[in-house]
């Protein structure tokens, strides 16, 4: 019979050949589990850089092979579904795997990234582009919200360029085997060569141009016509483990016209004789070697000095200030004099001990350019360069930044003409050797500690934090957020970031590794503990405690020896190499850019990431499903029905056997129709428990503005405006894949008499409202499905609950709840406008769903 | 609520074999900080040559290297003292080398990447059967 009906249909057969149907929904599902398995491999990378896992440069090759195999794959699957070849994506693919195997390789030669970024841009993600120096005053001008000079740099790309232009390169490997030979004069010979050649080369007319583009913005800024800058030094490897301190030049107070000029200059003072020597013999190849500038405006201060953070040879729990009259620079050459304060460590930051010192004489830039010596007036010569108030200032400007590197600093900083503290430089300070090894001490003051407790919660960002509780519920909390405080609370929640700059830890009863709050936490590196389950009942505002988020330890009290310990380890996990190529890795893989199906820019080509491709596949291949099933349908099974139902669903239901009672042509079912078990009972429980509300929900500013953010189109915004969604059917088994509203929901379930092949795979993916909103819906949700008995993992916009192996009416009651969820849920993040309405929400979700029990819905 | 440790125990010396700095990296403090005294290594022959001449009351070894491999180390850091506790640490974990180090003597066995607290807890344990204390699985 179906031979007659292919023969019957035969002219209107596609040039292809035609997979069967049942294989096609083969490829669908796989591409469904593929899909799942990369979600999955992508939260696990994430969840390493929380720090509560050891892993190698092996564990990065293999994850990202792993990924790599499995989003091929994914593409090759969908290429058989619909029966393309797909090039774009293949392309996409191949784009971001070269990207990948290079990061991977570790060629640093960077082929990307922008020759000028703005300071306002800049952040430790980017210490490639423009060095560790920059990178750090970006961390502090960006994260910790500190004062640094306005400005520019310009990024070792155009270092890499400039160096090609000219050919310089090819001389510098000659260097290495100078030094193996110790063939000093040849170095030295070499030296002088290549300054003399940088200093002569030429700049590639379209970088010069970008260059003084960006100087003609900063001055534009700053509103002045005669802007003089400062070109500092930002190399690989500056301000790292190896100190180079003072090895680079910097060239002060420097106009348009001399700006290129001191670039030359800055770039040579890498191969001077003295530089290069020192570099050699602290090992770096030739190929380690970038040097990015930056270029700032001069804060032409009062007073400036340097502040180390951590002076043990002075006394105990002190940091150490030196300051003068005049520009920074003769406080950090040390070779004039300088008033000397010993501040405490905390807060209020007593001044311990001071030395006046005799200043007859200031640095202060001079009108033409360059700088100048002036004579300090006679009743300010021995009297103290700074105020009270402005050692608490900079006291606790200086704190933040050590919280932030976990490493005691050395800052060069200076109060500007309107009296703001200014950063102009933070480097690790290297400490005496005798400090490096923790003393019985350590293990005495831990093992004396009461455990408040111990084991629970995972690690979100390693570290330890000392200071006192302040738990928040409400808005009103947080906005009483004291600063130096440790946040305890229910649940994480992103809105945290506002006291994340002044907090020093957090706390959590609930939370994942993939939260929003996870990732800004890691941003200002935070130490971080969530799902301890206990805390908030453990712990109360106002105790002083000592988190430590590297074992998921609190202790009560302040364990003074246990934060120390922290700031002398050898190297800072996100500090090291490891850590750093970890997250370029994930900015190839994890950011999604393709938001909105309907988007004209929902293509292949636009696809940046492996999660851009996975989410395209998979809209795609729904759309393809329907499609497929309506175009052959009437060979191999029943056409695709739409479903008639009061509820807006917009479902298509495709049979694949034994699953409706209409007739095979119909094009239209009923619910009573329906024979597959799985779907009667889900749609019973959307219908039977008055959980559909088809009115819309008010949706207030904030989240309709941040639906604009995620470029949504208003059409989208109402219940009205479904798509078409899809039900693959048997009798016992079900696969429906629904975008209603915002959401995108999968679930896949088998349901029968037999209790071991039993299952359900419940998949949810979050919409537009502010992400908030959206992970306080997704808190609700992963805690009525732990109610429900499902192994619960949430990732970010992500929840997956799976259940298996429960008897028939178990899995009946469970496909009900679903039902009733999805109706719940559907509009649910516009109505969750504080913390504790996801308890208010889960509790009248479960009542209403044991009424409906109760009454035998 | 408990105290942090009971009573005073004697430090272990610890000696971490990987040819991944970064494990050493961050393996040492780890270990530093429960007091214990750490000595690190990258290389295995270097190492080796480290446990003939000292002794060791726990190593830790990664199995894959250049050189000398894991089940090496393990060897030599038994005939040298038969009461090192070896824990090896790999990122190339199956069942056939994880039996094979089990039978060779190895204390555990945890395939990288891995949470810092487990490796902790498994020394955890070597603490508390050298002071005679029921280990987990006993109690």
């Amino acid at each position: 019979m179906a031979s007659g009906l292919m023969r019957r249909l035969a002219f209107w057969r596609p040039q292809r050949d035609v997979l069967p149907f049942t294989v096609l929904f083969k490829k669908f599902q796989s591409i469904l589990e593929r899909n799942n398995l990369i979600l999955e491999l992508m939260a696990d990378m994430g969840d390493k850089l929380g720090g509560e896992y050891v892993f190698d440069s092996h564990y990065l090759v293999e994850v990202s092979e792993k990924l790599g195999d499995h989003v091929f794959k994914l593409i090759s699957d969908y290429s058989i579904l619909n029966q393309h070849q797909n090039a774009d994506l293949f392309l996409a693919f191949e784009r971001i795997r070269f990207a990948i195997q290079e990061e991977l390789a570790g060629h640093r030669i960077l082929t990307a990234g922008e020759p000028i970024l703005d300071m306002a841009a800049i952040g430790h993600e980017q210490s490639e582009l423009v060095g560790a120096k920059m990178a750090t005053l970006g961390d502090i001008r960006n994260r910790l919200e500190l004062a640094a000079p306005d400005g520019f740099v310009i990024t070792t790309r155009t270092f890499f360029d400039f160096f090609q232009r000219n050919n310089l390169f090819a001389r510098t490997e000659a260097a290495e085997q100078y030094w193996r030979d110790q063939d000093l004069d040849a170095l030295r010979r070499l030296a002088e060569e290549m300054q003399q050649r940088i200093l002569t080369a030429i700049m590639p007319r379209r970088l010069g141009q970008r260059i003084l583009a960006a100087f003609d913005d900063l001055a534009r800024r700053q509103g002045q016509r005669r802007l003089l800058v400062a070109l500092r030094s930002s190399a690989w490897g500056e301000d790292g483990g190896s100190s180079f301190a003072g090895q680079y030049q910097s060239v002060l107070n420097v106009g348009r016209d001399q700006l290129i000029d001191a670039y030359r200059r800055v770039v040579a003072s890498a191969y001077s004789f003295e530089t290069w020597q020192y570099r050699l013999s602290k090992g770096f190849h030739e190929s380690e070697t970038a040097m990015a500038v930056g270029c700032q405006v001069v804060i032409e201060g009062p007073a400036s000095g340097v502040l180390h953070t951590y002076a043990p040879h002075r006394a105990d729990g002190a940091m150490l200030v030196n300051a003068s009259w005049g520009l920074c620079a003769p406080i950090v050459q040390g070779d004039q004099p300088a008033d000397t304060m010993v501040l405490g460590r905390k807060p209020p930051y007593p001044l311990l001990d001071l030395a006046i010192a005799d200043k007859p004489r200031q640095l202060v830039p001079a009108a033409d350019g360059g700088t100048e010596w002036q004579a300090v007036p006679g009743h300010l010569q021995r009297a103290v360069s700074m105020t009270p108030e402005q050692m608490a200032t900079l006291a606790r400007a200086a704190m933040r930044i050590e919280r932030y590197y976990k490493r005691p600093q050395e800052i060069e900083w200076t109060f500007g003409p309107d009296g703001t503290l200014t950063i102009l430089q933070s480097r690790p300070l290297r400490l005496q050797e005798e400090a490096a090894v923790p003393g019985r001490e350590l293990v005495e003051a831990t093992r004396d500690a009461e455990i408040v407790f111990s084991g629970r919660g995972l690690v979100v960002q390693q570290g330890i934090a000392v200071g006192r509780v302040h738990r928040v519920d409400n808005d009103e909390d947080l906005a009483a957020f004291p600063y130096g405080a440790i946040l305890l609370s229910r649940y994480t929640s992103p809105r945290y970031a506002a006291v994340m700059p002044i907090a020093r830890g957090i706390i959590t009863d609930v939370g994942s590794h993939t939260g929003h709050m996870a990732t800004l936490a890691r941003e200002y590196r935070l130490p971080t503990l969530v799902n301890t389950e206990v805390a908030t009942s453990l712990l109360r505002t106002g105790d002083e405690i000592t988190l430590d988020a590297t074992q998921n330890i609190v202790y009560r009290g302040i364990i003074v020896a246990l934060h120390h310990f922290q700031l002398i380890e050898e190297e800072v996990f996100e500090d090291s190499y490891e850590y750093r190529l970890l997250g370029r890795l994930l900015k190839c893989i994890s950011p999604l850019h393709l938001l909105d199906p309907q988007s004209e820019s929902f293509t292949p080509a636009a696809c940046r990431t492996y999660h851009d491709i996975t989410r395209f596949i998979h809209e795609k291949a729904v759309e393809e499903l329907i499609h497929l099933s309506e175009k052959q349908g009437a060979r191999h099974l029943s056409a695709p029905k739409r479903l008639e139902t009061g509820l807006p669903l917009g479902l298509m239901v495709i049979d694949g056997g034994g699953g409706t009672t209409c007739a095979p042509e119909s094009p239209t079912l009923t619910v009573e129709q329906i024979a597959c078990l799985p779907l009667r009972e889900l749609l019973q429980g959307m219908a039977g428990m008055g959980m559909w509300c088809t009115e819309p929900v008010a949706v207030d500013l904030g989240s309709f503005m941040s639906s604009f953010t995620r470029t949504v189109p208003a059409s989208l915004s109402g219940p009205g405006a479904i798509g078409r969604n899809l039900a693959v059917v048997l009798a016992h088994y079900m696969n429906i894949n629904m975008r209603l509203g915002y959401h995108f929901t999968i679930i896949d379930a088998y349901l029968a008499e037999a209790v071991n092949d039993n299952s359900i795979y419940f998949r949810f993916l979050g919409g537009v409202t502010g992400f908030i909103r959206r992970s306080r819906r997704v808190a609700f949700i992963a805690k009525v499905l732990a109610r429900y008995d499902f192994r619960v993992e949430v990732h970010g916009d992500l929840v997956v609950g799976r259940l298996k192996k429960l008897s028939l009416p178990r899995m009946v009651q469970r496909m009900r709840m679903l039902g009733g969820l999805i109706g719940y849920t559907r509009q649910l993040d516009v109505r969750m406008h504080a913390d504790s309405d996801i308890d208010h929400h889960v509790a009248h979700f479960l009542q209403v769903m044991q009424e409906q029990e109760r009454t035998g819905g | 609520m408990t105290t942090a440790t009971d009573g005073a125990a004697a430090p272990l010396r610890i000696l971490i074999l990987d040819d991944e700095p970064i494990v050493c990296k961050r393996l040492k403090p780890a270990f530093q900080k429960m007091g214990h005294e750490v000595e690190t290594f990258t290389d295995s022959n270097a190492a080796l040559a480290r446990l003939r001449e000292a002794r060791f009351d726990v190593v830790v070894t990664d199995l894959k290297m250049e050189g000398a491999d894991g089940m090496q180390i393990l060897n030599g850091a038994k005939d040298s003292a038969a009461d090192t506790q070896v824990i090896v640490i790999t990122g190339f974990a199956t069942l056939e080398t994880a039996k094979e180090s089990y039978r060779k003597g190895a204390f555990d066995f945890i395939a990288k990447p891995f949470k810092l607290r487990d490796i902790l807890d498994c020394v955890k344990r070597i603490e508390d059967k050298r002071r005679g204390l029921p280990t987990e699985a006993e109690r």
